[in-house]
């Protein structure tokens, strides 16, 4: 096996944080892209730092971020050059190993759900991912998927709306309304 | 004889026990569930238990602290999503224990880890709380400063890939820290005049997204892969490891109450700190660390329950908080007409050997629930993976959101978490970014009120380093350790060992 | 299934159609606290609204919502619907918000429900401070320009008025702000020595000072506290602070401009009782708070002169970003 080889067997992708992906002596499809954009958001976060409070004084509040921003400057500058002079590795893609079809599908199931939270609420919304994600993963019929994502979202409601009281966007459900029948309906049967 | 009898309130009266219990059982699955945490199950058992005496009030938030610190540890291993900030250095060798079916083994390690420390904290508290409560009062802004200090450090220890990776992980975090409107001056700082910024981004919702839904999306390319069988036998050491390791979890042990007790800093920083003192201390680990090594699970577990003990010392003997949840505990005695503060251990003694018995209690509660809750807990990895991974999205997204009830904070985790993704495949360490944020404030605050004090001159800065014992051994170990880290260190002893060879 | 969504729609078409005040609570209630848990606010919030619950008859679910000094929960509930579903428990603050560049809004968008409690500020020094009184502390500031730590918690906080106002009554005193974020972690500070005196809240350095942690230089009121009798006023050494005294921090519930009335009536109502409450009225005399329990004209009355009088103060010792001029903010006495 590779000496130079970390990570998980299949799949170069680093899944314990200990051992990250990628090699040493090698470059990954858009691993130079990355190192260049990292280093591109450094450089707008430095002049940011410096716009703070420029070199004011020693304990103005741009001073820390300033220097953070510079190690980020540098140390990503460090990287884009290193990787840059490293062989691409010959066996892997941009699709099919970093951003294959079902990472990309998810990411655009986050995105669409990060929109609909608020104006539809966290309930529909979240019944709508977990029935499309189970179903797109596991292959199971509709039944199936819909009764598994069902059920779980009534444990994860119950335990954060009603025992942690997070109130959780409720959109066009009229969540409290019902929580308060609940409770009415308690205390009415309670005395 | 008052003192035994205060200390023995909570075991005779078995309400109270049970209070502890189910609060210690509960403690564990909210610090198991990244984004419940702690802190927010006190802050709700403050209006819950308003009516009712303080002793009940006090014994559920006791093992509901308890439990949640060590629960952080479950998820850390079994899915390598740190379900609390103080679980982070957990995951590091937790996660690639499973990964070999090991889970139930590390699970018992870390159990009986843990245990040890909060025994530790709760004796240092016991003994000599006055004491560590006097050397914490010891520590100036100039050496919050360097601790922070020291802890960037760690960024060297936590990233076992390439180094300037690390660091840039490290700044990254540290300016992750700085966004939004400056604490101290209330200037606002890398917001790009965003409205949305100015709260600045949350530390948990970086952390979940980061640890959770980065991993998530990995999780995705393994979909059809079976999940690996855990084994479940041998899950209490023997008593050979534990001794073991007694040595080393003594030391950890020891950061962890100093830590805790210190107010600013907690058990998060407190079980990185030992990691990293872990991972310079132990020669020859048996698997390396990073891949599995125990003691890469016993340090930081020792040392964030050790810390427990260890917030609680300022707390009763200063009536200042050690963490934000000894803050809020302080709250609730307020509200239960006591008035906490440096009399309350003068005016009613009681109170505090009460606490001491309950810490107790739920320590044992925790190893009692702890040991035997994990068949369970195995099950979940087990889980197929088309279900697990929509559901730790939809968890990591209800749990960002909870942290401050703001939509903001989901659209950082979820943006962490696709950043955080990439960061994975490219060889980008995530620990160095937690680490940093974690330490921002602190070493940011502290070198600003430092400097400030010394009227923005440097000479009598380093002038105040030298002359104050504690501000030099500080600097000194952070100079010791930065050489270490540098390859002039390693060419330099190359060259004595030659030397002492020939 | 269905069921359950048949409920939700007539549940949600009740509540749209006879949401009037006879109702209301018909749902819960948010309760945004403005700070963090375990704070003063926080403490005080989470004491008082139990006793309001009770005569209110519903549940307030309170959440803390912190960040940019409480500018962010100011605009949550500003911009939360006005029909009494969502309060804002807040301090002070926000009136400052506009001339200290922090916010375009402040309470004049909100309805005062109750405004509980003010704060004293007093002045301490750590223990082996080389000075006892007030008087000490100027004679030290004289003779050691810029030597004298104090300590601050930012712009608009309760130590850069009482700061502001030194400057005003003495003249420019030359001394050195150490800012914290917070009087607690300050006043650990205070006790560490990394600060030499800290103007602070009453109700946070009490038990220090009780127990001889702290000393007290002064305090920043007309008449002594009833809970530290011995301990000077400010006034006895300088009559020129009269004129701002008495000053202190508050703590307050509120609801978005625009509440029907009878539901501002409702929780007006709710709060003024569960402020009377014995337990409550101990915890407050315990902290040291001087207890107000103001509504209606007279709480709005309360918070315009509080915030001419300090924005004005603030603006005289150079401390803002805008004059409160351009928010219409009227020079006290004018």
């Amino acid at each position: 096996m590779d000496p130079e080889f970390r990570g998980d067997q299949d799949h170069h992708d680093g899944t314990s944080d200990a051992t990250p992906g990628g090699y040493d002596a090698k470059r990954r499809p858009g691993e130079l892209g990355f190192a260049l954009f990292l280093s591109l958001a450094s450089a707008i976060l430095f002049y940011n730092a410096y716009a703070i409070s420029g070199f004011e004084a020693l304990s103005a509040p741009g001073s820390v971020p300033m220097a953070t921003t510079a190690v980020m400057l540098i140390s990503a500058l460090v990287v884009t050059w290193r990787t840059a002079r490293l062989p691409r590795v010959t066996v892997e893609t941009l699709r099919g190993d970093i951003l294959p079809m079902t990472v990309l599908i998810f990411a655009g199931f986050l995105v669409i759900f990060g929109l609909l939270l608020k104006p539809l609420g966290f309930l529909p919304t979240a019944a709508l991912f977990l029935i499309a994600a189970i179903r797109l993963l596991s292959g199971w019929g509709w039944p199936r998927s819909i009764l598994t994502a069902l059920g779980a979202l009534a444990v994860i409601w119950i335990v954060f709306r009603v025992i942690f009281t997070v109130l959780l966007p409720s959109g066009v459900v009229p969540e409290a309304e019902f929580i308060q029948l609940f409770r009415n309906l308690l205390s009415g049967g309670g005395s | 004889m008052d003192t035994l009898l205060a200390i023995l309130t909570v075991f005779t009266q078995p309400d109270l026990l049970l209070l502890v219990a189910i609060g210690t059982f509960a403690g564990i699955y909210i610090g198991a569930i990244p984004g419940l945490s702690v802190t927010m199950a006190v802050s709700i058992l403050i209006s819950f238990t308003f009516s009712w005496e303080v002793y009940p009030a006090i014994s559920l938030m006791v093992g509901i602290y308890m439990g949640g610190v060590y629960g952080g540890s479950r998820t850390a291993i079994l899915l390598n999503i740190p379900g609390a900030p103080s679980a982070i250095a957990t995951a590091l060798d937790g996660y690639p224990m499973a990964q070999r079916g090991e889970a139930g083994q590390a699970i018992g390690v870390t159990t009986v880890m843990s245990f040890f420390g909060g025994l530790i904290g709760i004796l240092v508290l016991a003994l000599a709380a006055p004491y560590v409560s006097v050397f914490a009062l010891k520590f100036q802004p100039r050496d919050y400063m360097l601790l922070a200090v020291l802890g960037i450090l760690l960024v060297g220890s936590l990233s076992s890939g390439s180094l300037v990776k690390g660091i840039f992980a490290g700044a990254l975090g540290l300016a992750i820290g700085a966004v939004g409107r400056d604490p101290l001056t209330f200037t606002e700082r890398l917001t790009f005049d965003l409205q949305l910024m100015e709260g600045g981004i949350s530390f948990i919702a970086v952390m979940i997204g980061m640890f959770g839904v980065s991993e998530a999306l990995l999780q995705l390319q393994n979909v059809n892969k079976t999940a690996i069988r855990q084994k479940i036998t041998k899950i209490v050491p023997s008593f050979g490891v534990i001794r073991k390791y007694l040595p080393l979890s003594l030391q950890t042990s020891t950061i962890g109450v100093i830590i805790g007790a210190l107010p600013g800093t907690g058990g998060d920083i407190a079980a990185l700190m030992a990691y990293d003192h872990a991972k310079r201390v132990t020669k020859n680990p048996k698997v390396p660390f990073g891949k599995g090594a125990m003691e890469g699970l016993v340090a930081p577990e020792t040392a964030n329950n050790a810390a427990v003990g260890g917030a609680f010392i300022p707390m009763m003997t200063l009536g200042i908080p050690g963490d934000a949840v000894t803050a809020i505990m302080i709250g609730a005695l307020f509200i239960h007409g006591l008035n906490p503060g440096p009399m309350l251990m003068i005016d009613q003694p009681d109170m505090f050997w009460f606490i001491v018995g309950a810490l107790f209690m739920a320590n044992i509660f925790m190893l009692i629930f702890g040991l035997t809750g994990i068949r369970i807990f195995t099950k979940i990895v087990e889980m197929p993976r088309a279900v697990i991974i929509p559901l730790i999205l939809l968890l990591s997204i209800v749990g960002a959101y909870a942290v401050n009830n703001s939509i903001s904070d989901v659209y950082w985790m979820l943006g962490f978490g696709v950043f955080g993704y990439f960061m994975r495949h490219y060889g980008y360490p995530l620990g160095p970014v937690i680490l940093g944020v974690i330490l921002s404030r602190l070493l940011d605050d502290n070198w600003r009120r430092a400097i400030i004090s010394d009227r923005e001159d440097l000479g009598r800065f380093f002038e105040g380093i030298l002359t104050s014992p504690l501000s030099f051994t500080l600097f000194a170990a952070v100079i010791l350790i930065f050489v270490s880290q540098t390859p002039l260190w390693t060419a330099l002893k190359i060259r004595l060992f030659r030397k002492a060879s020939q | 299934m269905s069921r359950k969504l048949i409920g939700a729609v007539i549940a949600f078409g009740l509540s749209a159609a006879v949401a009037t005040a006879q109702d209301y609570p018909a749902k819960e209630i948010q309760g945004i606290i403005q700070w963090g848990a375990g704070g003063s606010t926080d403490t005080v919030m989470r004491a008082v609204t139990p006793h309001a619950e009770t005569v209110l008859g519903g549940t307030v679910v309170m959440q803390n919502m912190t960040g940019a000094v409480g500018a962010i929960a100011l605009n949550h509930v500003a911009g939360s619907d006005a029909d009494g579903y969502t309060l804002l428990m807040g301090a002070e603050n926000p009136l400052l918000y506009k001339v200290m560049g922090l916010g375009d809004k402040d309470y004049s968008e909100f309805t005062p429900i109750n405004i509980l409690a003010r704060g004293t500020p007093i002045l301490v020094a750590r223990n082996d401070a080389p000075f006892d009184d007030y008087a000490g502390m100027m004679d030290f500031i004289k003779a050691n320009p810029g030597e004298l730590r104090i300590g601050s918690t930012g712009p608009g906080g309760v130590p850069s008025v009482v700061t502001a106002m030194m400057n005003t009554v003495e003249g420019t005193l030359d001394v050195t702000a150490i800012p914290y974020d917070g009087d607690g972690p300050a006043l650990t500070a205070l006790q560490s020595g990394a600060i030499d005196v800290m103007p602070a809240v009453l109700g946070a350095a009490i038990e220090s000072i009780r127990a001889g942690a702290m000393k007290p230089l002064a305090i920043f009121d007309t008449e002594a506290s009833a809970k530290l009798p011995d301990v000077p006023t400010v006034t006895s050494f300088n009559d020129g602070y009269s004129t701002y005294l008495p000053w202190g921090p508050f703590f307050g519930v509120f609801v978005p401009k625009g509440t029907p009335d009878d539901v501002v009536a409702k929780l007006t109502v709710a709060y003024t009782t569960g402020a009377q409450n014995a337990d409550f009225l101990a915890l407050m005399d315990g902290r040291g708070f001087t207890m107000m329990s103001i509504s209606g004209d007279e709480a709005t009355e309360f918070l315009t002169t509080w915030q001419q009088n300090t924005a004005w103060l603030l603006q005289e010792a150079g401390l803002t970003k805008a004059s409160p001029e351009e928010f219409g903010i009227a020079r006290p006495g004018e």
